[in-house]
């Protein structure tokens, strides 16, 4: 039920009634060689969207060479036994398909979506790109030169310099704690490594086949079986690594762009898991404080204040840990009072319980957004994606609301006091040194790097 | 082939508020848009940048719902809003559980009639636009390219030509004045369309309209600058400077023929030949083979979207070592191909499936996952406002399914000449760095 307690002036129109929501229903089975399958209809347009995920990514290949998977992915489209690389991307446009194929941390995949009436080709396209990719010494050396390029790119933009310093200094010696290679890294990749790499991960046990759109879930069963079922190949022995040390106290890194016109900030705890019991708790205490345009972060620094465009706050689960951050882009002069306003609202919210009206509105806020998520093809898959790939309850998706609905004033307390790690944030600004270096020690010890990573003071 | 057909209701109120509704009630969401006639492109002379600026004033507050109360009635009833500026259109939209269509007709009706902001707001909104484009534009590598460097190059019309995002001395000079007077003359429900997507019932939704927008008063028709430039006769060129990447880059646009003239749908597919993902001729030809590029991407963005002078505009990175104008070479290559040889029957049909694939996508598909059927909004509003016939969305893939290889290969001569396109370089200053030891 929706529970509106924020009182509105009296000519708001009120809410009607709510109307139920069809759940989508799920076909779920498991073929013989370990291949796990679920299949979704939606009608509204004679299309489907699928994922195959394979449940190691970079983090499971870090021992190797760090992006590894990122690497491996990339080269699984340039060729397999019996399609060179220029025939993949004409046959794609033939069934007027799209793919991509990547590796985060946790899992790589083949993501594709296409008409309906060419699912079955387009599928035997993906089966053959999971099994017999060629890797093609012509195409590793562009694909390697592409990603030095990449790598070089990525160096001159803030926001990705800001989230690899505080990976880094979140999680340490994990591999949690790499989000890209180096040049140098990316210059050593063996082919060997890659075909290893895939040859471990791309096997039907380490797979999940998620298929969502305008099908008839049985016969797609059917196809869908014939395609994969001549597939084989073990779950690969994944090397666990030591838990990452919580940094204590907050520290201040700033990583020196000689010229810059504005200022990245981005701070940063460790918190959990989706799996964990509080994820809907602090899920919606992230809403409230700055994860929705009306939360208490942007009604602070943006629409008060006007320090910045973009302020924003997120719970980011990988599979093993989770972590809170938040960041905004601001002018140099304002760095130390953003961050006071930043703290000024974690505080807050750990020391006094949220109105219940607030709470309401959020809760209102979350479980409506969950809601639009089942809207279209693509969000449902991904709805549907993490429930699988994170082992939650069947019922996840049809429960959700009602946990979301049922979450306290003294919850939110309490996950803000023991997630918003006020205390122990680490605290990454990326900008010019000259303007904001002074503004940003009256946060803690600091820390000082250039874009290369190199430490400066 | 019979694609999917969208149920369409639409009918223009007494104001001129044209009203389409296009009822699924598959999703208890629906979606509401309202879009206006009136783009960055034909803002007022002094002030550029205004439109942009204007649409950020939208949020900050109307007769009966002060700053922050749209955005908050909106999210405490589940749903999300945003809007964006255009070249000829700006639009404002929401998607929210089905339970609160009353309340955001209401909202939208609201600040269509009345828009209630101070000095203190927009000054607040100044800061935030600069913020907004110092982290698109001023701090990122290629920031804006080349959106925001090729129309001072291509255009001769100010309209075309000038700063979309706004020089900071012009967003410093707006007033709330120039607020007022830009409501006034383009925020009318006779320059406007209403668009209800998804949980509602057409009467309902017809009734609603009514209830809300009916009485809001019509205005005089706005007066709209002539976006036309005067004829091109020669390749036009500029150069920028990249201060943080370090690869050269370059973008080439071709003016598009008139809007739905049998020229631009070959054009649309032209385009996909040219710029269609990894398949394209030009990622194919310059990443993939010659290997001269890094990136190679572009085409008509949003094809549906203007009604005045647009280019199909190709973004290319190329590698250090390699010059400018060997890449120029290169991409001219490609064109030059296509001018000579034209295109193959089989090659033509794979356009043809990808075409239709991406249009019902588009039908179909929401904004970053969360704003259900935003394509379909655009669609329809685009053909409302600069057609004047809605139910195009249900047939104009026709034109697109027609096109032939000799009409491809015709227009491939016509419009890809160097009289018709102009080059922006964007060369780095710092080429090159050091990397940690």
């Amino acid at each position: 039920m929706a529970t509106p307690t924020t009182q509105p002036s009296s000519t708001v129109p009120a809410l009607s009634a709510e109307r139920e929501v069809n759940w989508p229903k799920r076909l779920k089975s498991k073929l013989a060689n370990g291949l796990e399958i679920i299949l979704v209809e939606s009608h509204s347009i004679p299309r489907f969207h699928g994922e195959l995920f394979f449940l190691t990514g970079n983090a499971a290949a870090s021992g190797l060479a760090p992006g590894l998977a990122g690497m491996t992915a990339t080269m699984v489209r340039t060729g397999t036994a019996r399609r060179a690389s220029r025939q993949i991307e004409e046959d794609l446009r033939r069934l007027g398909a799209d793919l991509s194929t990547s590796a985060g941390q946790d899992t790589s995949s083949i993501a594709f979506a296409g008409l309906s009436e060419f699912a079955e080709p387009l599928l035997g396209l993906v089966n053959e790109l999971a099994r017999e990719a060629s890797f093609p010494d012509a195409e590793l050396e562009r694909e390697r030169r592409q990603k030095l390029e990449e790598v070089k790119l990525e160096r001159t933009q803030p926001g990705f310099l800001a989230g690899e310093r505080l990976r880094k200094v979140l999680f340490g010696e994990h591999p949690y704690a790499k989000i890209s290679p180096s040049e140098k890294e990316v210059a050593a990749y063996q082919k060997e490594e890659l075909k290893t790499v895939y040859r471990q991960s791309y096997t039907p046990e380490n797979a999940l086949l998620l298929l969502v759109g305008d099908f008839e879930p049985r016969a797609m069963l059917e196809t869908v079986k014939r395609i994969f079922a001549p597939w084989s190949g073990k779950k690969p022995a994944v090397p666990q690594a030591a838990a990452p040390a919580n940094p204590r106290g907050r520290r201040v890194y700033l990583v020196h762009v000689p010229g810059a016109v504005q200022t990245q900030i981005l701070c940063g705890c460790h918190s959990i898991t989706r799996k964990h019991p509080d994820w809907v708790k602090l899920g919606l205490t992230n809403s409230l404080y700055g994860g929705a345009f009306n939360s208490r972060l942007v009604m602070n620094i943006r629409e008060a204040k006007g320090y910045t465009y973009s302020p924003r706050s997120a719970v980011n689960p990988l599979r093993q840990y989770g972590y809170f951050s938040v960041s905004a882009a601001v002018r140099h002069e304002v760095v130390a009072a953003s961050l006071t306003e930043m703290f000024y609202e974690i505080d807050k919210l750990r020391s006094l319980p949220v109105p219940e009206g607030e709470l309401a509105d959020a809760q209102n806020y979350v479980s409506g957004l969950f809601s639009m998520g089942l809207a279209t093809q693509d969000g449902l898959l991904s709805q549907i994606a993490t429930v699988a790939l994170n082992a939650l309850p069947d019922d996840y998706l049809e429960t959700y609301r009602d946990k979301v609905r049922g979450v306290t004033p003294d919850d939110l307390q309490s996950a803000a006091q023991k997630y918003f790690d006020s205390a122990n944030m680490q605290i990454v600004v990326v900008g010019d040194r000259s303007k904001i270096e002074t503004q940003a020690a009256l946060f803690g010890d600091q820390e000082v790097f250039d874009a290369q990573g190199n430490r400066l003071s | 082939m019979k694609g999917p057909q969208i149920a369409i209701e639409n009918k223009t109120l007494g104001n001129g508020l044209r009203v389409v509704i296009a009822p699924d009630s598959a999703a208890p969401v629906v979606t509401v848009g309202v879009y206006y006639k009136i783009g960055f492109r034909l803002e007022p002379q002094g002030r550029s940048g205004f439109a942009h600026l204007f649409e950020h004033m939208m949020f900050q507050g109307s007769a009966n719902a002060p700053k922050m109360e749209h955005i908050k009635l909106i999210n405490s009833s589940g749903g999300v809003l945003n809007g964006s500026t255009m070249y000829d259109v700006t639009n404002y939209y929401q998607a929210v559980p089905s339970n609160a269509l009353s309340r955001v007709l209401w909202l939208e009706a609201d600040r269509m009639r009345a828009l209630k902001v101070d000095d203190e707001n927009l000054k607040n909104q100044r800061d935030v636009v600069k913020e907004e484009v110092r982290v698109n534009v001023l701090n990122q590598p290629y920031g804006g390219f080349p959106w925001l460097d090729m129309p001072a190059v291509a255009f001769r019309n100010w309209a075309n030509a000038h700063n979309f995002y706004g020089d900071f001395a012009d967003l410093d000079a707006a007033s709330l004045a120039d607020v007022q007077a830009f409501f006034k003359t383009y925020y009318l429900p006779n320059n406007a369309v209403l668009l209800i997507l998804g949980d509602v019932k057409p009467e309902e939704g017809l009734s609603l309209a009514e209830k809300y927008f009916g009485d809001i008063p019509r205005g005089p028709e706005p007066p709209f600058a002539d976006p036309n430039e005067p004829p091109q006769t020669e390749e036009r060129c500029g150069r920028v400077e990249e201060k943080f990447g370090t690869l050269p880059a370059m973008a080439i646009g071709y003016l598009l023929p008139k809007r739905r003239s049998a020229e631009w749908y070959a054009m649309a597919l032209l385009d996909q030949a040219l710029h269609g993902g990894r398949a394209g001729r030009i990622y194919r030809d310059l990443v993939l083979e010659k290997q001269i590029a890094v990136e190679a991407d572009g085409g008509v963005d949003d094809i549906f979207g203007y009604n005045g002078p647009a280019q199909m505009t190709t973004k290319i990175l190329h590698k250090p070592e390699i010059s400018s104008l060997a890449t120029l070479a290169a991409f001219d290559a490609v064109i030059q191909e296509m001018q000579e040889k034209g295109i193959g029957a089989d090659e033509l049909e794979q356009l043809k499936i990808k075409w239709r694939s991406d249009y019902y996508a588009m039908l179909e598909g929401g904004r970053g996952g969360y704003m259900p059927k935003y394509g379909l909004m655009h669609l329809l509003a685009c053909f409302s406002l600069f057609d004047g016939e809605p139910q195009l969305v249900n047939t104009i893939l026709d034109g697109f399914s027609e096109v032939t290889p000799q009409q491809l290969q015709a227009v491939a001569k016509q419009h890809l000449r160097r009289e018709n396109r102009a080059i922006v370089f964007r060369a780095p200053t710092n080429p090159g760095t050091q990397e940690a030891a």
